[in-house]
């Protein structure tokens, strides 16, 4: 895998790399998730809105695309279901249950449910709905049987299982209370397994009244306060999707550790990546005959002997100063470790003390782990409202996991806040930003340029204020991910040609010239001198992808003995990667690397051989 | 160095300073070693028994010995002064070894490309110094613009005019002995001189002592890359483009080298092979060659071959590098938790460029407390992101910085439980107040006497830990071994505790904190069955039997009721249950059977009379199954 991943990757070392390893979104991966999509296929549930809106089954079938497609990129591994009930057809595995229509099984979705979901949506999707399940009787004490069985025909560990309810009837089973008591025994079996039920309940006629049924339905709010069902009902798409969004995705710690005051003061808290970089997924290698996957194995020998070596006939080596260092394999370990995992309170400092550009890594997010220690949660809420009180952040040392070096942290406190409909879009905790060492600060020399006049900078100001928008940081798809999934899709249906994806970190270029009109002119005769092209001049600078670079590149070549000189004298690392590179072909060496590093080492070891 | 015999010279219980001298030298390389510098060095000694070096003519230049040529230090280089170099019995003129020193940088640098050219003197003074030629030589020194640093073994204040009056000083700093020797005031006068002829103003700067330098030079050198330039144009619609050049200026450092595996018994890395093969995921592990497999990706559940070929052609395409802004947004809307990526960039106005208006577009637009959200793309093979500019106004530049932003597919939206709104954790205001004080005993700044901040704890002028901590261990093992790995340096461990004058300052409130905030670990445990539950009865009864935890009668009573309550719901679903429950039950029954408990089973008896016609069928249906054990209770007791 790993020359396949490097494929992707710049090649030449060279020039700086762009980005490197992502550290935030590592987990230890114990299970997979499940999410069953429990919906309500009832007559109400495709009653039109008014002027044209979407149904409440159009708006259900929505989110469970956006859940699907999201869950293909960011978490493929992740069970999702798609179960109806109040059908007049019955589809189940051992079709045990009669108004339940299971349409996708608990499994990983893929292309085809995507389609399958399209296919539901719209006036031709109510009608394929009417002619493949109906509308009919509702039992939902055997809807919610039948979904524990998929949980429970499910052969793989499962970590984490929701079940949602989408639906716009409070009372569904009108006044059997039979069906309502087996709804309710259902329901608690389910929560006894571990599932945690939600309800996504939807406007109809006279409002949704949850404490007629549902309460005793979903799962109690993790907060055992009265929050969750106080939630209105839903009427838009966007306040759907977000609220299922907010709950589909499992809360996963990174790791718990400890916040440790002082000897003695350990607050337990929960340690969670809330950016992750996605990125192209890397490739896999598939058998050419079958197109099944194949799984690679990578074992070390000894070269002479051929025999296989076991991870103590291995040690580890550095070669520095012409000088190779070994140690063992665990004392390589030892060197990372400096104490034990947590966070050492080192003091607090003012807000404005946090640097915008001390910025290494994406920050984690803290949050009390009251199962951990009890009383953590008090006394972290203390520190929270109080460092937000004096406007000051902690300063803490972080060890993140066993054998971690550690890393400096400011953690700031960050308020909860909650939109118009209740649903939560800041939770209250402590992000903590890494902070750079020495090392990783680079010293920039700043050049020198003349002051702007206070004409100049109104003029730019006029421009800032013509272009203003409200930045909302999950409004930008990132356009590579999206075409490599379209570029999947396509090939994965069968479908002609890819899906267009629109690139929205395209400027608007045809809006922005619009908006700002003759302020573009006016700004660069402020500033630019007469006939002044400010793409001309470094366009000659710039280096030319097409052929004519080749004549200026220098000459290439170093004779052995040069190279040897250099050997001798340690200066082989004065000599730039073409021309390494030229050397290694000279002598039939083969580099797999292109590092400047590996490199060195194959001519070191050819040359001093 | 000198290593001449009065450089071994010491008051008792001091080090003498032929000994710091080489332990500057040995720090000075191993920093350099490490930090994999293209500086190069050469090494003089004076004072040796011997002479080597190429002005040696006519008794001139004697006693000085030119120990390495000038290149990049290596280990050998370290193996050396640890071994080879020794205090000897001579002693020659600073000034002649100086000559040597600028005519060997002068022969060994040509058809070399070098910043800068610096001679370091590591000596006691102690020799009488020809000042013969002393304007000559700093003339030369001026011309070629070789800098100088002296090291000594003892402080020199600048404020003593020529040489004054040794008894003055006394001998309280190490090294001085019993004060200074007229040698050594004549040579200071020297140095001085030579100093300050060549730079007026801090010349006397650059005079060290040994144990100075020594703690100096303790810390490895840090990671030092040379910053590149990207050159490119901000673009703010069609028309308006601006040049720019950035600088990466903020990024997480990694370690150049990675380890590299090598044969445990040889140390050689030519003895390993590592190899790779692909099997398909059968009983047998067929392996398959490489070539017989293509590349393929997974698109949630299905697997799409998808060759590079055709990735190439259909994959997102860029016009490359760019810099154009989207729209201006109000600073508050971007929040510092969702910068992603792990650097920051600095843009400027190119060098060379006089009218640049970088300067009126990044500056000043920071009163609107606006920041330009671009579309930024290194170069035409990397991926465009998304990313903020903010205007960063400072006294001596301005420059906007860069710091990418989040896509919708990198965004986790996690809800927690609200923490003000929950009574169960609201802090009490004694607790508040515990907090309060707390905070304020452990302020890392504050303001000195002047009025000015001082932050205590700077983390952006600390190291990296774990970059001094490899090094450390590096260089014990090539220097010593086959010993263990040495503990860590006490100043690296001191610099990750809390300071000291804050540990002391919080005593008091962590006392307090300690008795108003009761923490209690919670205790481990894994979840221990209680009782019969009604998702699957009958595993939860075979457990319960198995833990022996509860009473095997109260075991029984508790599936008795769950049978009870699914043969209310009446039905079919329910009936098959109840089945597989009483099937868990005959066969517990039967493995205890030495204490004779059948008797709930006959409670069975009372549903069917209470007209569960169904379920009677079902289990009679079921008996053949239900009945196969080797059953003592014949089936007649179950009839009504």
């Amino acid at each position: 895998m790993a020359e396949w991943n490097a494929y992707y990757h710049n090649e030449d070392e060279e020039e700086e790399q762009e980005e490197g390893e992502q550290s935030g979104g590592d987990y230890k991966v114990t299970g997979r998730d499940s999410l069953v999509f429990l919906v309500d296929a009832s007559k109400e549930m495709f009653i039109k809105g008014e002027d044209g809106q979407p149904s409440n089954f159009d708006m259900t079938m929505e989110v469970v695309r956006s859940v699907y497609t999201s869950k293909i990129i960011s978490s493929h591994r992740d069970l999702v279901a798609l179960v109806f009930y109040g059908t007049e057809q019955s589809k189940n595995p051992r079709n045990s249950f009669k108004h339940v229509y299971v349409y996708h099984d608990l499994d990983e979705p893929g292309a085809k449910r995507v389609r399958d979901v399209d296919g539901l949506q719209g006036d031709k999707g109510a009608q394929l709905a009417a002619d493949t399940m109906g509308s009919g009787e509702t039992s939902l004490g055997d809807a919610l049987w039948c979904c524990a069985n998929l949980y429970s025909d499910i052969k793989l560990r499962l970590s984490h299982k929701r079940l949602m309810i989408f639906t716009c009837r409070d009372d569904p089973h009108g006044d059997d209370s039979t069906k309502d008591r087996q709804a309710r025994t259902k329901a608690s079996d389910l929560k006894e397994t571990g599932v945690v039920i939600d309800l996504m309940h939807m406007m109809k006629p006279g409002g949704f009244d949850v404490s007629l049924f549902f309460c005793d339905i979903v799962s109690p709010p993790e907060d055992e306060s009265e929050l969750g069902l106080q939630l209105e009902p839903c009427d838009k798409l966007d306040d759907l999707k977000k609220r299922v969004r907010a709950k589909e995705q499992k809360k996963r710690t990174m790791s718990r550790l400890n916040l440790c005051l002082g000897k003695g003061i350990n607050v337990a808290v929960g340690m969670y990546a809330t950016a992750v970089m996605t990125r192209k997924p890397s490739a896999i290698r598939l058998y050419r005959e079958t197109n099944e996957p194949v799984r690679s194995k990578t074992r070390t020998f000894h070269t002479q002997t051929g025999s296989l070596l076991l991870p103590s006939e291995i040690k580890k080596a550095q070669v520095y100063g012409k000088k190779q260092i070994v140690m063992e394999r665990d004392e390589v370990d030892t060197i990372k470790r400096f104490d034990d995992p947590g966070l050492l309170l080192m003091g607090f400092k003012p807000m404005e003390k946090l640097k915008l550009h001390h910025h290494i890594r994406p920050a984690v997010f803290l949050y009390p782990e009251e199962d951990e220690v009890k009383g953590s949660t008090c006394l972290f809420s203390a520190l929270l409202m109080k460092c937000r009180e004096k406007n000051v952040f902690a300063l803490c040392r972080c060890i993140s996991r066993r054998n971690y070096p550690p890393r400096f942290v400011a953690l700031v406190p960050q308020k909860e806040e909650v939109d118009h409909g209740k649903v939560q879009i800041t939770p209250p905790g402590f992000n903590a930003i890494f902070l750079p060492y020495a090392d990783d600060i680079r010293t920039v020399d700043a050049p020198q340029c003349p002051v702007a006049s206070q004409m100049q900078v109104n003029k730019m100001k006029e421009i800032v204020s013509k272009l203003r928008f409200k930045y909302r940081s999950d409004a930008f798809e990132n356009p590579v991910v999206q075409q490599h999934y379209r570029n999947l899709e396509a090939l994965a249906l069968d479908m002609m040609a890819p899906e267009d994806t629109e690139d929205l970190i395209m400027p608007k270029v045809e809006q922005i010239d619009q908006r700002l009109g003759p302020l573009v002119q006016e700004f660069k005769d402020l500033v630019y001198p007469n006939g002044y092209n400010p793409e001309s001049k470094p366009a000659a600078k710039r280096k030319t992808d097409t052929g004519g670079g080749a004549e200026k590149k220098p000459k290439m070549e170093v004779s052995e003995d040069e190279l040897k000189a250099h050997m001798q004298n340690g200066t082989l690392g004065k000599l730039t990667v073409p021309i390494l590179k030229e050397a290694c072909k000279q002598f039939g060496i083969r580099t797999t690397g292109t590092k400047k590093q590996e490199l060195l080492d194959a001519l070191t070891a050819r040359l001093g051989s | 160095m000198d290593v001449g015999f009065s450089m071994s010279n010491s008051a008792p219980g001091e080090e003498p300073p032929f000994e710091l001298a080489k332990k500057v030298i040995q720090k000075f390389v191993q920093r350099q070693v490490f930090a994999e510098t293209k500086d190069e060095l050469a090494l003089v000694l004076f004072g040796t028994d011997s002479t080597k070096n190429p002005l040696d003519q006519d008794g001139q230049y004697q006693n000085i010995t030119i120990h390495r040529h000038l290149m990049m230090p290596d280990f050998e280089l370290l193996e050396e002064i640890q071994n080879q170099i020794h205090p000897e019995s001579q002693q020659a003129d600073w000034l002649d070894a100086l000559v040597v020193c600028m005519d060997l940088l002068q022969r060994e640098t040509k058809g070399k490309k070098y910043d800068r050219l610096n001679i370091v003197l590591l000596t006691d003074l102690n020799t009488g110094a020809s000042a013969d030629h002393l304007d000559v030589i700093i003339e030369n020194l001026k011309k070629d613009g070789i800098t100088l640093q002296f090291f000594l073994p003892f402080p020199v204040e600048e404020d003593e005019e020529g040489g004054g009056d040794a008894d003055r000083r006394g001998p309280s700093h190490p090294g001085m002995g019993k004060g200074l020797s007229r040698e050594q005031k004549n040579s200071m006068d020297m140095m001085k001189h030579i100093m300050l002829s060549l730079d007026e103003e801090d010349g006397l700067d650059q005079i060290y002592t040994f144990t100075n330098a020594i703690e100096q030079l303790c810390m490895f050198k840090r990671i030092e890359r040379r910053p590149m330039s990207w050159p490119c144009q901000l673009t703010i619609g069609s028309s308006l483009s601006i040049r720019i050049v950035g600088y990466k200026a903020v990024t997480e450092e990694k370690l150049k080298k990675l380890w590299i595996s090598v044969d445990a018994q040889t140390n050689k890395r030519e003895d390993l092979k590592r190899e790779t093969v692909y099997c398909l995921d059968d009983d047998n592990e067929t392996e398959v060659q490489k070539d017989d497999t293509i590349q393929g990706f997974r698109y949630g559940s299905d697997i799409v071959p998808f060759s590079k070929v055709d990735q190439e052609q259909m994959k997102y395409t860029h016009d490359g590098k760019c810099f154009a802004v989207l729209g201006f947004t109000k600073q508050s809307l971007v929040h510092r938790h969702q910068f992603i990526g792990n650097q920051v960039i600095k843009i400027f106005a190119p060098k060379d460029d006089e009218e640049w208006p970088c300067r009126p577009s990044s500056g000043r637009w920071h009163e609107l407390k606006m920041v330009a959200i671009v579309r930024y793309a290194y170069d035409r093979r990397s991926n465009p992101q998304v990313g903020a500019a903010f205007p960063c106004i400072k006294q001596d530049y301005e420059c906007l910085l860069y710091v990418q932003l989040p896509f919708t597919e990198d965004l986790r939206q996690f809800t927690f439980p609200s923490l003000e709104n929950n009574k169960k954790f609201t802090p009490s205001d004694t607790q508040l107040s515990a907090v309060d004080s707390l905070i304020d005993s452990m302020m890392l700044v504050e303001e000195n006497e002047n009025g000015e901040q001082v932050d205590m704890f700077k983390v952006h002028q600390l190291p990296n830990p774990a970059f001094q901590r490899h090094f450390q261990c590096l260089h014990h093992r090539a220097v010593s071994p086959g010993t263990p790995l040495p503990p860590m340096e006490p100043w690296l461990k001191a610099a990750l505790e809390r300071p000291e004058v804050i540990s002391e300052r919080c005593q008091a409130p962590l006392e307090e904190m300690r008795k108003t905030f009761p923490l209690t670990e919670v205790e481990k445990k894994k979840k221990v069955k209680t009782s019969v539950g009604s998702v699957d009865p009958a595993r939860d009864f075979r457990i319960l039997i198995k833990q022996k935890s509860r009473p095997f009668g109260e075991v029984c009573q508790q599936l008795t009721h769950r049978i009870e309550q699914l043969l209310s719901n009446k039905n079919t679903q329910y009936y098959m249950k109840s089945i597989t429950c009483i099937q868990a039950f005959r066969e517990q029954s039967i493995e205890v059977k030495k204490k004779k408990n059948t008797l709930t089973i006959f409670h069975l008896r009372k549903y069917i009379m209470i007209g569960l016609e169904v379920f009677w069928d079902l289990l009679v249906q079921g008996t053949i199954s239900l009945f196969t054990w080797d059953c003592r209770i014949s089936l007649k007791s179950f009839l009504p």
